[in-house]
C-alpha cells in the first residue's frame, strides 16, 4: 500500500501551512523520519519528515503553496508500486484522530462551491482561516489564474456589445457556465469607472510569518485597549554589573550578558509580585498566569519572531543570555521549534540598537503587556540628592498594558519595581 | 365574438367555406353521421348532405388521392385523416403527386387540398396513434404545414388553407379540440405563413407549437412569479415558417428555446434554430440555442411513459430558466 504523506498539523489551532522547500523530490528514495521538505506554519519553520521508507512520488503541491492541514501532498510508494489508481494528492485526507479534532474541511458557500466547479477552481489552493469562502474568494481566485490562451469564451452578443464599445473580451470577468463571458458582463465592464493608470510596484505575498503578523497586531489593536506609561532610568548600575558578569565570564566561551538579558531577568522577577502584567484577558476571566515566560522579539530577515525563555524568573541572568543566544540563532536560521515560541506571558522589545530613543509596542496577544526598550544614551541629569547636573547612561521604557486587564495604576507600579531594580540590580544579577 | 371549442371553431370554418363556395366538399372516414373521430364535421352531412361531406372507405391512399384528382379538375376537397399516424400511406399521393403537379406542369396546375389530421399524443392511444409527423411534412417543398394551437388560430387559418391553391397538411392536435377560446364570426381568415406572439417577454424566446403553446404560456406564467418574462411565439405554420418574428424577437432577448411534441432527432425545433443561428439574431444570442422535444422513442402506451415522453409544463419552465439564468 502506498503510504499518503500529509500535511501534518503541529498546534491545535492551525489550519494551513506553506511549503518553503521541497528537501526531496519526486522519485527520490526516502528513509521513515528523514526530512522531506520544510514548511512554514503561522509561527514557525518545520521540517517534515517522511512517514514511511519509499520512493517519494506523485508530489501535488509546489513551494510557496499554501496547504490545509491534513492535505495529502505526496505519496510514499513501496518496492514495485506506482501511483495509478491512486487519489490525486490535493485531496483532502481524514485528520489524524486527536482528541475527536474534526477533520479541517473548508466551509464554503454553496454559490462559491457552485462557481469554482463551474470555473474549474480548485479552492484547497484557497488559504483557509475560519472564515467561509464565498463568491468574492473565488473572484479572487478565478483572478490569479491565467486565462487560458486564445480566445475568451463569450456569447455572441457579448462579442457584439464588445466590439462596439471597444471592450477587450481578456478583461472582462464572465459569469456564465466556465466563466463564459455574457453580454451584461460586457455593459458591466464598459460602464465600470476607467480603472487608474496600473502604478508601478511589487506585490509581496504574504508568507506564514506576515499574514500572522497582520491577522495578530490587527487583532490586538483592535480588541486590546492599549495603555502606555514610559519612564527613564539611570543604568548607571545596570552598565556596571554586566560589565563585571562579562568580565568574570571574559575567560568562558560564553556569549556576553546584553543588556536585553538582564531587562529579561529584572522584568521576570517584578511579575512574580505583579500578575496582571504576566496576564491574559480571556472572553469570560482574566488568566493570571503563574509561570513567567518572556518572550524576546527578535528580527528575522522577512518579519518578526518571539522566542520565550520560559520560567525566565527561575533563571540566573548567565542562564537567560546563553538562552537568548541560542534562541536568536535558531529564530535566524528558521530552526525554532514550536515549544520554543509558545506560551508567552510577556514581551520585551528592544529597538535600542537602532539608535531608537522611545517607542511604544504593540501587545503580543493574548499577553497583557509588552515593554519597548529604547536606546541607552548618555543624557545629562539631574544628581540624585544634589543640584548638580550629571551625565548619565540613560533608556527610555515604554510599557504598553492591555487596560481590559489592568489600570494606570497597576502598570506604574510594576514599572516602579522594574526601575528600583535596574537601579540597584545586584542582588537580582549575582 | 362567441366563444367556441377548438373543433367548433373548425367546423364553423368548413361551413362557413362550404357556403361559400360550392367547389368545397370534404371527405373522410366516419366524417358523416358520425361527424368524425373527433366530432368536427358532426351535422354538417345533415346541412350539406352526402355529395359533399362523403364517408369513404378506410384507405387514406384513396382518400388523398381522390382529393389530388378533384382538385386538379376544380374542386377544393378537404379531407380528414383520423389519426396523423396514417398520413403516412397517403406518402405518394401526397408528397410524389399532390406536391410536385404544380410545378412539374408549369404551374397550369394548381392542387388546392386540404389534408387534415389529428395528431399528438396524450389520449392513451399508443405508438401508432400518437405520433407528431409534422416534421416529416416540413420536409417535402410543395406542401404547407400549418399548426394551430387556438380556437381562434384553427378557424382562420383553416378559412385560409381551404383558399390556397396548394396541398396544405392541417394538424389539429387531440388535446386541444376541447379547449375553449373567443372566435370572431365570418371571414376571418390568417394568413398562411405569419407567426403569432401570444406573449411579449424580454428575456428570453419560446417557440412553441400546437399543444406545446398553452403548455409554454402556462410556463411563462410561473416564470413571471420569478421576474423571468418570457416571449412565447406560435409560428402557426411551420411551412412556410415566419423566420421574420422570430428573429426580431430573439435580437430582443438574446435567447431561444423551441419546443415541439416531435421527436427531437429531425424535428423542426432544428430548423427554426439553424435560421436564426444563421442570422443577424446571431449577434445579439446570450445563450445557446436550445431546444426541448419529444424523447426520440415510439410513444408508450403507460400514461407515465407517455407523460414523460413529450415536453411538460415543468420541463418548458426548468430549459427556460436556466438559458435566462445562464447556466448552460
Amino acid at each position: 500500500m502506498a503510504t499518503p504523506f500529509i500535511m501534518p498539523k503541529f498546534d491545535m489551532d492551525q489550519e494551513n501551512a506553506t511549503i518553503v522547500s521541497w528537501l526531496k523530490q519526486e522519485g527520490d528514495s526516502v528513509q521513515q523520519d528523514e526530512p522531506v521538505l520544510t514548511v512554514e506554519t503561522d509561527k514557525v519553520a518545520i521540517e517534515v519528515t517522511a512517514p514511511a521508507a519509499g520512493r517519494l512520488a506523485a508530489i501535488g503541491f509546489r513551494e510557496g503553496d499554501v496547504v490545509p492541514v491534513t492535505t495529502v501532498i505526496a505519496y510514499i510508494l513501496a518496492e514495485g508500486e506506482d501511483v495509478d489508481g491512486l487519489p490525486s494528492p490535493a485531496t483532502p485526507a481524514k485528520a489524524p484522530a486527536r482528541h475527536g479534532a474534526a477533520p479541517a474541511a473548508k466551509r464554503v458557500t454553496p454559490v462559491a462551491r457552485r462557481m469554482a466547479e463551474d470555473l474549474g477552481l480548485d479552492l484547497g489552493q484557497m488559504p483557509g482561516g475560519s472564515r467561509r469562502l464565498t463568491k468574492a474568494d473565488v473572484e479572487s481566485l478565478r483572478k490569479s489564474v491565467p486565462p487560458p490562451p486564445g480566445k475568451a469564451a463569450a456569447t455572441p452578443a457579448a462579442r457584439r456589445l464588445a466590439r462596439e464599445r471597444a471592450i477587450d473580451l481578456r478583461e472582462v470577468s464572465g459569469s456564465g457556465p466556465r466563466g463564459r463571458i455574457q453580454s451584461a458582463d460586457v455593459t458591466r465592464a464598459a460602464d465600470a469607472p476607467h480603472a487608474p493608470p496600473r502604478r508601478t510596484g511589487q506585490e509581496v505575498q504574504l508568507t506564514g510569518m506576515r499574514r500572522t503578523i497582520a491577522e495578530r497586531m490587527q487583532a490586538s489593536f483592535r480588541e486590546a485597549p492599549h495603555i502606555s506609561l514610559t519612564v527613564e532610568t539611570d543604568v548607571t548600575a545596570l552598565e556596571q554589573a554586566r560589565t563585571r558578569l562579562n568580565g568574570r565570564a571574559g575567560g568562558e566561551a560564553g556569549p556576553g550578558i546584553s543588556l536585553t538579558a538582564t531587562l529579561v531577568r529584572l522584568a521576570a522577577c517584578a511579575l512574580e509580585r505583579h500578575p496582571y502584567l504576566n496576564a491574559s484577558f480571556q472572553e469570560d476571566a482574566i488568566y493570571l498566569w503563574t509561570e513567567i515566560n518572556i518572550g524576546v522579539a527578535t528580527a528575522v530577515p522577512d518579519g518578526l519572531i518571539v522566542p520565550v525563555i520560559h520560567g525566565a524568573n527561575r533563571l540566573s541572568v548567565t542562564e537567560i543570555a546563553r538562552e537568548l543566544q541560542h534562541l536568536t540563532e535558531k529564530a535566524q536560521s528558521g530552526r525554532l521549534d514550536l515549544a520554543d515560541v509558545h506560551e508567552g506571558t510577556f514581551t520585551i522589545s528592544n529597538l535600542g540598537m537602532f539608535g531608537v530613543h522611545q517607542f511604544r509596542a504593540v501587545i503580543n496577544p493574548p499577553e497583557s503587556a509588552i515593554l519597548a526598550v529604547g536606546a541607552v544614551t548618555r543624557r545629562p541629569v539631574a544628581a540624585k540628592g544634589g543640584n548638580q547636573v550629571v551625565v548619565r547612561p540613560i533608556v527610555t521604557l515604554t510599557l504598553s498594558a492591555d487596560h481590559r486587564v489592568l489600570d494606570g495604576v497597576r502598570a506604574a507600579a510594576f514599572l516602579q519595581e522594574l526601575v528600583r531594580a535596574i537601579e540597584a540590580p545586584d542582588t537580582l544579577l549575582e | 365574438m362567441p366563444e367556441m371549442s377548438y373543433a367548433e371553431a373548425l367546423r364553423s370554418a368548413l361551413r362557413e367555406e362550404m357556403s361559400r363556395d360550392p367547389r368545397v366538399f370534404l371527405m373522410g372516414e366516419d366524417i358523416g353521421r358520425y361527424g368524425g373521430a373527433f366530432g368536427v364535421t358532426f351535422g354538417l352531412m345533415d346541412e350539406f348532405g352526402p355529395e359533399r361531406v362523403r364517408e369513404t372507405p378506410i384507405s387514406e391512399a384513396t382518400i388523398v388521392g381522390a382529393a389530388l384528382g378533384a382538385s386538379l379538375l376544380g374542386l377544393r376537397p378537404v379531407a380528414e385523416i383520423m389519426f396523423m399516424d396514417f398520413v403516412l400511406l397517403t406518402l405518394d399521393q401526397l408528397v410524389n403527386q399532390a406536391a410536385k403537379a404544380r410545378f412539374m406542369f408549369g404551374g397550369k396546375a394548381s392542387v388546392p387540398i386540404v389534408v387534415r389530421m389529428a395528431g399528438g399524443s396524450g389520449t392513451g392511444a399508443a405508438a401508432q396513434h400518437s405520433q407528431s409527423l409534422e416534421s416529416l411534412l416540413v420536409h417535402i417543398p410543395g406542401l404547407k404545414v400549418v399548426m394551430p394551437s387556438t380556437p381562434a388560430d384553427a378557424k382562420g387559418l383553416l378559412l385560409s388553407a381551404i383558399r390556397d391553391p396548394n396541398p396544405v397538411c392541417f394538424v389539429e392536435h387531440k388535446l386541444l379540440y376541447k379547449t375553449q377560446g373567443l372566435v370572431r364570426e365570418g371571414d376571418c381568415t390568417i394568413p398562411l405563413g405569419l407567426a403569432d406572439v401570444k406573449r411579449d417577454g424580454k428575456d428570453a424566446t419560446i417557440v412553441a407549437g400546437g399543444i406545446m403553446v398553452p403548455r409554454a404560456l402556462a410556463a411563462a406564467e410561473r416564470l413571471a412569479l420569478e421576474g423571468i418574462e418570457v416571449e412565447v411565439i406560435d409560428p402557426r405554420c411551420l411551412r412556410p415558417l415566419d423566420v421574420d418574428t422570430i428573429v426580431r424577437s430573439v435580437r430582443k432577448t438574446g435567447r431561444l428555446l423551441v419546443v415541439h411534441e416531435a421527436c427531437q432527432t429531425g424535428g423542426w425545433a432544428g430548423e427554426v434554430i439553424a435560421s436564426v443561428g444563421s442570422s443577424e439574431a446571431f449577434a445579439y444570442l446570450d445563450a445557446p440555442l436550445r431546444r426541448l422535444a419529444g424523447a426520440d422513442i415510439p410513444i408508450p402506451y403507460n400514461r407515465n411513459l407517455e407523460q414523460a415522453a413529450v415536453p411538460q409544463q415543468a420541463d418548458i419552465e426548468r430549459e427556460a430558466r436556466a438559458i435566462v439564468q445562464a447556466r448552460i
